[in-house]
């Protein structure tokens, strides 16, 4: 087997290999990290206040009152101006009225009158979804998904099982996100960043800049500067020459 | 005068490589340190075990309407645990309280041993304490989370450390070397030396554009830089 022998031509040819067969994947990281320098960060995660009002005690019933015993989880908290408690129980969540003792349904019209409230659009459409999509993926379970008629595109994402507000998605996260998903390789969720193909193409590439790096120093000369520095008359170089 | 393509655009390449080229090299090595070492595991999940909440019985506690009383614009009662007493944990707008769910009695702020304790027993390993603090200022490390936090380090070769709670008693961040490289590689990666945390900032911007065009310039390189055997037909 023939010797490598490190010269600058090896490192050339090191560069334009790599370079042809994971060029492509180099400019979709500087495109796509250029695209999430450049869209606002703000406008990717901006999400409607949720006032937390304080909750009224008045005609408050206690949880024995209602019939609630040996539970996993109790949360008590106002929604839609009424004492709501949130009871966890073998694993899944329901919620009942701490006025009334009655369980409160999540149907279409409590996630709209919910989502009228956070923003201020009008609905376009409103669905039940069986599993999170890609923009509400950090969730899990069931969950109605409202779309507003506004200039953000938004869409809002309410858990099927209290209706409480999860997420809101607008066109400025989408675009953020589609770049995300170039950036991170990961095209079917979106999410791992820690994935094979990512970490052998990222290992390869450190050969594309590390190559890169070196060449610098094989690629200019003296000649290349000249420009920058300022033309001197010839005396004034053998006088400090001279000088030190 | 005609461009001798080129030269031009090699020039171009180099030039742009000589401005963007160190960045270039950090942002593929940062980059590779973010893929190849897993999130969870920088997020410190293998430090703690879970928090079993175990199952409250409502006819053994007070009603969480009373301890409402204490805190009048509290906005959330939720049952919880405090070192397996159960409690109501109250949130208002100014902050965290506990309350004995037996007795209704409310907890004060949760002292050094007590800290010490929740850690321990969070903890998935069986190092000693090495400090136990409570802290007025923000650690670089938790990224201007407010204090005062309970600190606990443990003695080990990555230096786990816990924030905890003075409040509800809750784990609020955990750190180690791993997170703390991960956290100066990101830092590099964005180039917001000075918060870590804002990925607009115009050194950024200018200097991903950069990269752009270095990037076209080197893929047009490419058409050049194969040289196809002449056809020998035409000239045999």
């Amino acid at each position: 087997m023939k010797r490598i022998r490190f010269t600058p031509l090896f490192f050339r040819r090191v560069h334009k290999w790599v370079g042809l067969v994971l060029g492509i994947q180099f400019i979709l990281w500087s495109v796509s990290g250029a695209m999430m320098a450049f869209i606002d960060m703000k406008d990717v995660r901006d999400q409607p206040m949720i006032a937390a009002d304080p909750v009224s005690v008045p005609g408050l019933l206690a949880p024995t009152d209602i019939g609630i015993g040996k539970v996993e989880s109790l949360k008590l908290s106002m929604a839609d101006g009424r004492p709501i408690y949130e009871i966890g129980e073998s694993g899944s969540v329901r919620i009942v009225d701490g006025l009334t003792g009655d369980p409160v349904v999540v149907d279409e019209a409590l996630v709209r009158q919910r989502a009228a409230v956070i923003v201020d659009a009008p609905i376009r459409s409103i669905s039940l979804m069986n599993k999170p999509n890609l923009e509400a993926r950090e969730f899990a379970g069931p969950m109605w998904r409202v779309d507003f008629d506004d200039a953000e595109g938004t869409s809002a994402y309410f858990a099927a099982d209290t209706g409480r507000f999860l997420v809101a998605r607008g066109d400025d996260w989408r675009l953020w996100d589609f770049f995300w998903m170039l950036h991170n390789m990961d095209y079917a969720d979106r999410t791992s960043f820690n994935h094979p193909l990512i970490i052998v193409v990222g290992f390869g590439v450190l050969f594309l800049s590390g190559t890169g790096f070196y060449l610098l120093f094989k690629s200019f000369n003296r000649r290349d500067f000249r420009w920058l520095v300022r033309r001197k008359p010839s005396f004034d170089k053998t006088a400090t020459a001279q000088r030190t | 005068m005609k461009i001798r393509w080129p030269l031009f655009v090699r020039r171009l390449h180099k030039w742009l490589a000589l401005v963007i080229g160190l960045q270039v090299v950090l942002w593929t090595a940062t980059g590779f340190y973010m893929v190849v070492i897993h999130i969870d595991r920088i997020h410190g999940d293998h430090l703690v075990r879970p928090v079993e909440r175990p199952a409250v019985d409502m006819a053994s506690l007070v009603a969480p309407g009373t301890v409402l009383a204490a805190v009048p614009d509290a906005s959330e009662v939720r049952s919880s645990s405090l070192l397996n007493r159960p409690v109501w944990r109250v949130t208002s707008p100014g902050g965290v309280a506990l309350f004995d769910a037996g007795t209704g009695e409310r907890l004060g702020l949760i002292g050094a041993d007590q800290a010490e304790t929740i850690a321990r027993n969070i903890y998935t390993s069986d190092e000693e304490v090495a400090s136990v603090s409570l802290l007025q200022e923000a650690p670089m490390e938790m990224q201007g989370r407010k204090p005062p936090y309970w600190q606990v380090t443990f003695d080990r070769w990555d230096s786990p450390t816990f924030y905890i709670s003075p409040e509800s008693g809750e784990l609020i961040s955990r750190r180690h070397s791993l997170w703390r490289i991960f956290d100066f590689a990101w830092m590099l990666h964005i180039m917001d030396y000075d918060d870590r945390s804002d990925v607009n900032n115009l050194l950024l911007r200018t200097s991903t554009w950069l990269s752009v065009a270095m990037a076209l310039s080197g893929a047009w390189l490419l058409v050049w830089a194969f040289p196809r055997r002449r056809k020998k037909k035409k000239t045999a």
